[in-house]
């Protein structure tokens, strides 16, 4: 049992798409940006040319943000959205009834409908294709080129996720709105 | 055993159901019914091939046309409900005579909401049997859902014993389904009000406003009701009736009103992100100022004013702006609730930035939910020939 | 096994997978027709399985060679997981990478021999056996070196980078003996090799991981991957230890990683190089001592430079940079060295003046003593590989290549441009009249795309190895379908730098069709040809019918390599073996199957430090400076304290002098080539008002044209689009999606644009790769537009190495 988390030196990221395409190929996403448990945000860069503001130009890699208190959870009529053993916030496809309502709630749209199995799916850290052959980490953070994410246990303080995330400094996203996020944008 | 016994009703041939007195308005109402059935078929059929690809709706707006039919229905049903229990639970004594008419149009109304639903829901088969198996308690769809489920069994119930003349049970079954029905649906306005993610939603606004607002649609609903019941020559008793529900609707309206601009009021203040922006979106539309507010509240509040409630013919035709507003009221609430995108940067190469998020109803879309105005309109013409749903001049 | 495909590729029908992101405003950009395909494919997830295997292989999806492990499930591949082993990629796998099993199992893959049946270029071809396919090309062959009297060179012959390139390039060099070889470097990165090689001795490897300032002028790490130098940068930008300058007209995702960013007039790079010198020159802040111990002409430099007035103020006026920015970026520059470097550059196919360019960044560096040193441009050290060595015949009718005196310097692998004009210019003192392609895909990467076509029609026979339909492909007369890089066993490799290592591409699943690797092809086309084109040398080469006539036919056949498929005939995986045990030893050998990747004292310096990193070498173990010098003994001087200890190591560098070349007479005195960087005003093109200059690049998720069909790369995007700055697009009424028109003088393609801040008023740029016309690559065909129909064929006069930022084109809304 953990209590699993992600740190993201986003800073580093450079759009590539690696992991999109890491988590696609490992989990079975259906091709089409609507069917994303994944994504890189960009900012698009303030000023006119040649005096663009380089630091308000930003790429900001993203996902379920696996909320220690989710609003899709607390939403979902069947209980097929559920937290697994480690903290997980997973989705039981046998159960989810297609009312979508995870994703009126979810604050950071990190739902999608799966339309093959026509139910809502979302980022499960690998939990079901990697994490249960023993993998200790994500897809995504495998394939990353410049090392943008940090996958591990938070409960664990000798973890390299919890050490990161003592030694430096974070934020998260829509903190206000009470979701207790577990990714963590290091600043 | 005889069903008769437990719920009296007309025997009919089929000759005897189809046959209706051949006015000009009968037959317009028949191919209007005929008309919005087939489409509404004709939505379902193009449903069942493509899924949810024949609707409009997407990632970012995945509540579309058909939740607001529903909530426009079921609104419409505990608006019947709360008003016909004026009567016969409150017992004040002008609004005695709308028992059975209102029970039953708040059983049709319910029942075409759920209709609609269940082309909207992916699986509702397997919703009815993991809301029992697995239920989701902290959930507001769990808790509207389970209720409305309840409400209706408490109204039919309701039903059963006002045709039977029991006045104590129906009073029982009607107060409990009063009780479950305002749970319900405040429960439907909690639906949007818990959700902490779409600030414009969130808060203690919804279930209340959707209680007042169930009434303005009850008490317009019982204009249209009565107005074709009586083709508008009304006898005294139904006038007086209709006088006192305008004056009901008059103050109704008014409170709306107020509880809108302080909705507004308070959103636009303080200009919080997701909030401020959308309320100004919001109040600055067509749809809101052409549909909420003029033709569902001012049109019906300046007749009710000027004429002091007494133009009931004129707010017969009123009721039907007034419905006509109400259901953009119910559009509105689904989609400004989900105007705000959650993901405000864009995710592809040469895109614009996300703005807010659009949504626009697909054909489907409309036949589905339109067209199921046509079967509320089957379900009340068989009510009506097999039941005597007309008040007993003596109660 | 059919059913690989369907179980990767959901086929519409099923209704729900008709319509892809119905909403998503990517499709309000896409064509309405092309919206079809890309729906129509669906991953599969990975499941655990009781037949998984993990098996080390190469990423060939680009010129990286990224360590992979591919997951295979029931002999499918079902993931592709970085292998951490590997010092040069560190890890990781890009989305291309990720992207290989889409490309193994793309159902447009060319999956057995064909023949044309058609015109050439029309389309139609009929399925062969692989002999039958051998034998028309022996038949053409025969005909053809019969009529031309032996001279090999009229077999004309390209070739793609690729770990199997140089068993092709052998093949066809040594064994048939043609001269007329073209690859990629001139249309690459050859102007930045010679200018570094020249003047370094090496090109050499930026050390990034320890670099404190670094300019990138014209190199796009973010999204042009090249390994492991964006691996390193980005981990260290935005104040993580080095400082970055990027110069570039487009504000690319580079840039956005920058500390400063300076757009640039396109192709005037040199006068910022020669400004940011003449500063560093004047106030002396060069690296005093390195620069006397290990530059040679240095002072004529210093006075070159200074005579020629490359003021800041002067360059201003060129580059559209600033003066002020320029003595900041060279002091500051100087401050950092020796951990300074101005990148060397990848694809420098550019302009007229690349080459000295080159060399200006080159001195540049060295003035602060970057060079062989930790941080800065450093040599590394390559592990030997044993050999293996082809016995080749020599043939006396060949001649020299054809575009030989096109160009002041032309090499062994040619210039492409100059090569192919020569061919259709009437100018080529023989006729080239077969022309064989080996994974390069020169209807889509050479400019001028028309004039390649009529090359292609010239030729009486046109081979082509490939492993998708491409533009290049439909106009083969015999396609031989290679296996996919995941199919088939590569020739082991050694890759050098501070940390080398060797790593081997071993096969991962059995080749799905009738398709083989290169050497097997090189092999049965060996065994065809060889008695056949004997008999053609034996008809008219003297000097083989004088040693005939000596050692008799059969001993000189055997000896002198006329055997054709001889060099070719064992298994990679034995020729691999060899050239590892011969070296390293058994162990080693073992090692390398198993895990992918060797390096001596593998098993005790790979240790991992962190989640997501390795160490593969301890830091004294690295190999920063590797060329040997004499350590320059004064007392007063103390090596470990001074970091600019470089200064007193006198260094014996690859070049003719052993010194750091500031100029370089010979070639002036004679080839007329610049001895010293010098800007030449007449050979810049400026951009006439209201017109264009067309620049072209990469993207992060596209390799050139090669992955232009790849479903879930598509998918990240969809299609290239021309980017405008927005207030000329304003002004033109050109909106985000409109259709424009681009024409150059060579012709006119049509794109959708992308107006932006992100790009000087001057210049438009889109993404090369895309504009497919093969319509049996289902994805691709005419998605998008391709630069090298309005790329002009102009080359640079030095090594003819292709100028293509030099067009100008006009735009027009349609
Ligand atoms: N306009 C313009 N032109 C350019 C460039 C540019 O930026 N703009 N870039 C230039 C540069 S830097 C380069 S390096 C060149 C690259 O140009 P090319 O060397 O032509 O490379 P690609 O365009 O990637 O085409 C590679 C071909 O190899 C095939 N292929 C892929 N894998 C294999 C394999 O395993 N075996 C075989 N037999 N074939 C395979 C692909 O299907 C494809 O047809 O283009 C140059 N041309
Ligand atoms: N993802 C991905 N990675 C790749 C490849 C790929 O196809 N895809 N290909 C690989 C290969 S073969 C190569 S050669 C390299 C190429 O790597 P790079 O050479 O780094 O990439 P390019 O995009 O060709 O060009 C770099 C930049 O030069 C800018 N530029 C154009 N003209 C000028 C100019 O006059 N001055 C300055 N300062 N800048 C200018 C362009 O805007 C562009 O951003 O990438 C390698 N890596
Ligand atoms: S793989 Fe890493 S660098 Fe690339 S987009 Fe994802 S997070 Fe950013
Ligand atoms: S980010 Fe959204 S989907 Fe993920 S746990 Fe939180 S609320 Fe649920
Ligand atoms: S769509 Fe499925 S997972 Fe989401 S709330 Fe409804 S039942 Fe739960
Ligand atoms: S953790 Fe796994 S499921 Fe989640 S985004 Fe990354 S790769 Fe996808
Ligand atoms: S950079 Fe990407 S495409 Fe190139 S070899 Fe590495 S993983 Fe493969
Ligand atoms: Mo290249």
């Amino acid at each position: 049992m953990a209590r699993y988390g992600m740190a993201l030196d986003y800073k580093n990221c450079i759009n590539c798409k690696a992991c999109e395409s890491a988590c696609k190929e490992q989990n079975g996403i259906l091709l089409g940006a609507d069917y994303h448990r994944i994504w890189v945000g960009v900012r698009e860069i303030e000023g006119i040319f040649p005096n663009l503001s380089i630091g308000s130009s930003s790429f900001e890699p993203s996902q379920c943000q696996q909320c220690d208190n989710a609003p899709c959870q607390e939403v979902c009529p069947t209980n097929a959205t559920y937290y697994d053993g480690n903290g997980v916030v997973r989705v039981n496809p046998d159960q989810c009834i297609l009312c979508t309502y995870c994703m009126q709630a979810c604050p950071y749209d990190a739902r999608y409908v799966d339309d093959r199995t026509t139910t809502v799916d979302k980022c499960n850290f690998c939990s079901d294709t990697r994490l249960i052959q023993g993998e200790t980490t994500t897809a995504c953070q495998a394939t990353c080129p410049t090392k943008v994410r940090i996958f591990g246990d938070l409960d664990d303080p000798d973890s390299e996720i919890s050490k990161v995330l003592r030694d430096r400094e974070y934020r998260k996203l829509k903190e206000h709105l009470g979701t207790r996020p577990k990714l963590f944008y290091l600043t | 055993m005889n069903v008769s016994k437990i719920l009296p009703y007309k025997k009919q041939t089929l000759k005897s159901f189809f046959t209706f007195e051949f006015t000009a308005l009968n037959i317009l109402m028949f191919w209007l019914t005929i008309g919005l059935v087939t489409t509404m078929l004709w939505g379902i059929g193009a449903y069942l091939v493509q899924g949810h690809h024949a609707y409009g709706v997407t990632r970012q707006h995945a509540w579309g046309l058909l939740i607001a039919m529903y909530v426009f229905f079921v609104v419409s049903s505990t608006g019947l409900c709360i008003m016909s229990s004026l009567g016969h639970v409150f017992n004040i004594k002008s609004f005695q005579i709308i028992g059975k008419r209102a029970i039953i149009g708040a059983i049709i109304t319910i029942l075409t909401g759920f209709a609609v639903i269940a082309f909207e829901i992916g699986h509702p088969v397997r919703m009815v049997i993991y809301n029992v198996l697995t239920p989701g308690l902290t959930s507001a769809i769990w808790w509207m859902g389970t209720l409305y489920g309840m409400y209706l069994f408490f109204i039919i119930l309701e039903f059963l014993f006002l045709n039977n003349d029991n006045h104590k049970y129906s009073k029982i079954f009607g107060l409990a389904g009063l009780v479950v029905g305002l749970a319900a649906h405040s429960n439907l306005g909690a639906v949007f009000g818990f959700l902490v993610a779409r600030p414009i939603a969130n808060g203690v606004f919804f279930p209340l406003y959707f209680i007042l607002s169930a009434m303005v649609t009850g008490s317009y609903l019982l204009f249209l009701i009565y107005g074709w019941r009586y083709k508008m020559d009304f006898p005294p008793e139904v006038e007086k009736f209709m006088v006192t529900l305008a004056q009901v609707l008059g103050l109704l309206l008014a409170i709306l009103m107020f509880f809108e601009i302080w909705r507004a009021l308070t959103a636009i203040y303080g200009d919080m992100p997701e909030r401020g922006d959308i309320a100004r979106h919001m109040i600055t539309s067509k749809r809101f100022l052409i549909g909420e507010v003029l033709l569902g509240m001012l049109i019906p509040f300046a007749i009710i004013v000027v004429s002091k409630g007494r133009a009931i013919k004129a707010m017969v035709y009123a009721s039907i702006t007034g419905m006509v507003g109400i259901f953009w009221m119910r559009y509105d609430l689904v989609d400004d609730t989900q105007l705000a995108p959650m993901l405000p940067l864009k995710i592809r190469e040469y895109l614009p930035a996300p703005g807010l998020t659009e949504y626009t109803p697909t054909s489907v879309e409309w036949m589905i939910s339109i067209g199921a105005i046509g079967l509320a309109f089957v379900m009340y013409y068989a009510a009506d020939k097999f039941f005597d749903l007309d008040h007993k001049t003596t109660i | 096994m059919q059913t690989e495909i369907s179980r990767r590729r959901f086929l519409q029908g099923t209704a729900a997978l008709t319509v892809v992101s119905v909403s998503s405003a990517a499709a309000l950009l896409i064509k309405k027709e092309k919206k079809h395909a890309i729906a129509e494919y669906g991953l599969e997830k990975t499941k655990w399985s009781e037949h998984l295997e993990e098996i080390p292989t190469l990423c060939e999806m680009c010129v990286n060679k990224c360590a992979a492990i591919a997951r295979v499930e029931e002999g499918v591949v079902t993931k592709l997981n970085p292998n951490p082993l590997f010092p040069k990629s560190k890890n990781m796998l890009c989305a291309r990478g990720n992207a290989g099993i889409q490309a193994l199992y793309d159902p447009d893959r060319l999956k057995y021999p064909l023949i044309r049946v058609g015109k050439r270029g029309e389309g139609r071809f009929k399925r062969v056996t692989w002999d039958e396919a051998y034998e028309h090309i022996k038949e053409k062959m025969v005909k053809i070196l019969d009529e031309e009297k032996d001279n090999r060179s009229t077999i004309g012959f390209c070739a793609g980078e690729g770990m199997a390139e140089h068993t092709y390039a052998s093949f066809m060099k040594e064994k048939i003996g043609s001269s007329n070889f073209v690859n990629h470097s001139s249309i690459c990165l050859a102007t930045t090799i010679a200018g570094y090689t020249l003047t370094l001795g090496g090109y050499g490897q930026a050390d990034l991981e320890n670099a404190e300032y670094v300019i990138m002028a014209g190199a796009n790490r973010a999204e042009a991957i090249v390994t492991p130098d964006t691996m390193d940068i980005f981990k260290r930008t935005r104040a993580g230890g080095a400082k970055l300058v990027v110069i570039d007209p487009r504000f690319t995702n580079t840039a956005a990683h920058a500390d400063t960013w300076l757009p640039i007039e396109v192709g005037t790079d040199l006068a910022f190089v020669l400004a940011l010198s003449y500063v560093v020159i004047t106030e002396e802040r060069y690296n005093k001592r390195f620069t006397q111990e290990n530059m040679s002409d240095f002072e004529a430099y210093k006075k070159h430079i200074i005579d020629h007035h490359y003021t800041p103020e002067w360059a201003e006026k060129i580059t559209g940079i600033k003066a002020a920015e320029i003595y900041k970026i060279a002091r500051d520059f100087m401050a950092h060295a020796p951990r300074s470097i101005y990148y060397q550059g990848r694809r420098t196919a550019w302009s007229q003046q690349d080459y000295q360019l080159r060399r200006a960044q080159a001195i540049f560096t060295a003035m602060g003593g970057g060079i062989d040193q930790k941080g800065g441009i450093i040599f590394g050290k390559k592990l030997p590989l044993g050999e293996h060595a082809i016995n080749s015949p020599s043939y006396d009718n060949a001649k020299e290549r054809i575009e030989k005196n096109k160009a002041a310097v032309i090499g062994a692998s040619g210039s492409w441009l100059a090569w192919r004009n020569t061919v259709i210019d009437g100018t080529a003192p023989y006729p080239v009249r077969a022309f064989f392609a080996y994974k390069q895909n020169p209807m889509l990467s050479v400019p001028n795309t028309k004039k390649t076509k009529e090359m292609l029609q010239k030729m009486d026979l046109v081979v082509v190895i490939d492993t998708m339909p491409s533009d290049t492909v439909m106009m083969a007369d015999v396609i031989l379908p290679e296996s996919l890089y995941l199919e088939r066993e590569d020739p082991v490799k050694t890759f050098g730098g501070a940390e080398p290592s060797i790593a081997l591409r071993k096969k991962v699943v059995e080749a799905k069709y009738d398709t083989k690797p290169v050497i097997e092809i090189m092999r049965g086309l060996g065994e065809k040809l060889s008695k056949p084109l004997f008999e053609i040398s034996k008809k008219y080469d003297e000097a083989l019918l004088e040693e005939i006539a000596e050692r008799g036919e059969k001993v000189v056949y055997k000896e002198e390599g006329y055997d054709l498929a001889e060099g070719y005939r064992h298994s990679q995986e034995t020729i691999n073996h060899h050239q590892v045990a011969s070296v390293y030893g058994e162990e080693a050998w073992k090692i390398l199957r198993e895990k992918g990747v060797f390096y001596p004292d593998m098993d005790r310096y790979f240790k991992q430090k962190s989640v997501n990193e390795y160490q593969y070498y301890p830091e004294h173990k690295k190999y920063y400076s590797v060329i040997e010098g004499d350590l320059i003994n004064e007392p007063y001087h103390d090596t470990c304290v001074d970091t600019e200890e470089i200064a007193v190591l006198k260094k014996d560098f690859r070049t003719a002098t052993k010194k750091i070349a500031c100029a370089l007479y010979n070639l002036e005195k004679k080839k007329g080539v610049d001895a010293m960087p010098t800007w030449r005003e007449e050979l810049y093109t400026p951009t006439p008002k209201g017109k264009f200059k067309f620049i072209t690049g990469r993207h992060a998720q596209f390799t050139q044209s090669g992955t232009a069909n790849n479903a879930l790369l598509l998918d990240l995007l969809p299609q290239n689009h021309l980017w405008i700055n927005k207030h000329i697009a304003e002004e033109k009424g050109i909106g985000l999606g409109d259709s424009v028109e681009v024409t150059s003088s060579i012709g006119t393609i049509e794109i959708t644009a992308y107006p932006t801040e992100k790009i000087a008023e001057n210049v438009v740029f889109f993404i090369h790769g895309f504009g497919a016309e093969s319509s049996e690559l289902t994805l691709a065909h005419h998605r998008g537009a391709n630069d090298n129909l309005i790329i002009e064929d102009q080359y640079e006069k030095t090594f003819g190495s292709a100028a293509m930022h030099e067009t100008i084109v006009e735009i027009r809304r349609v």
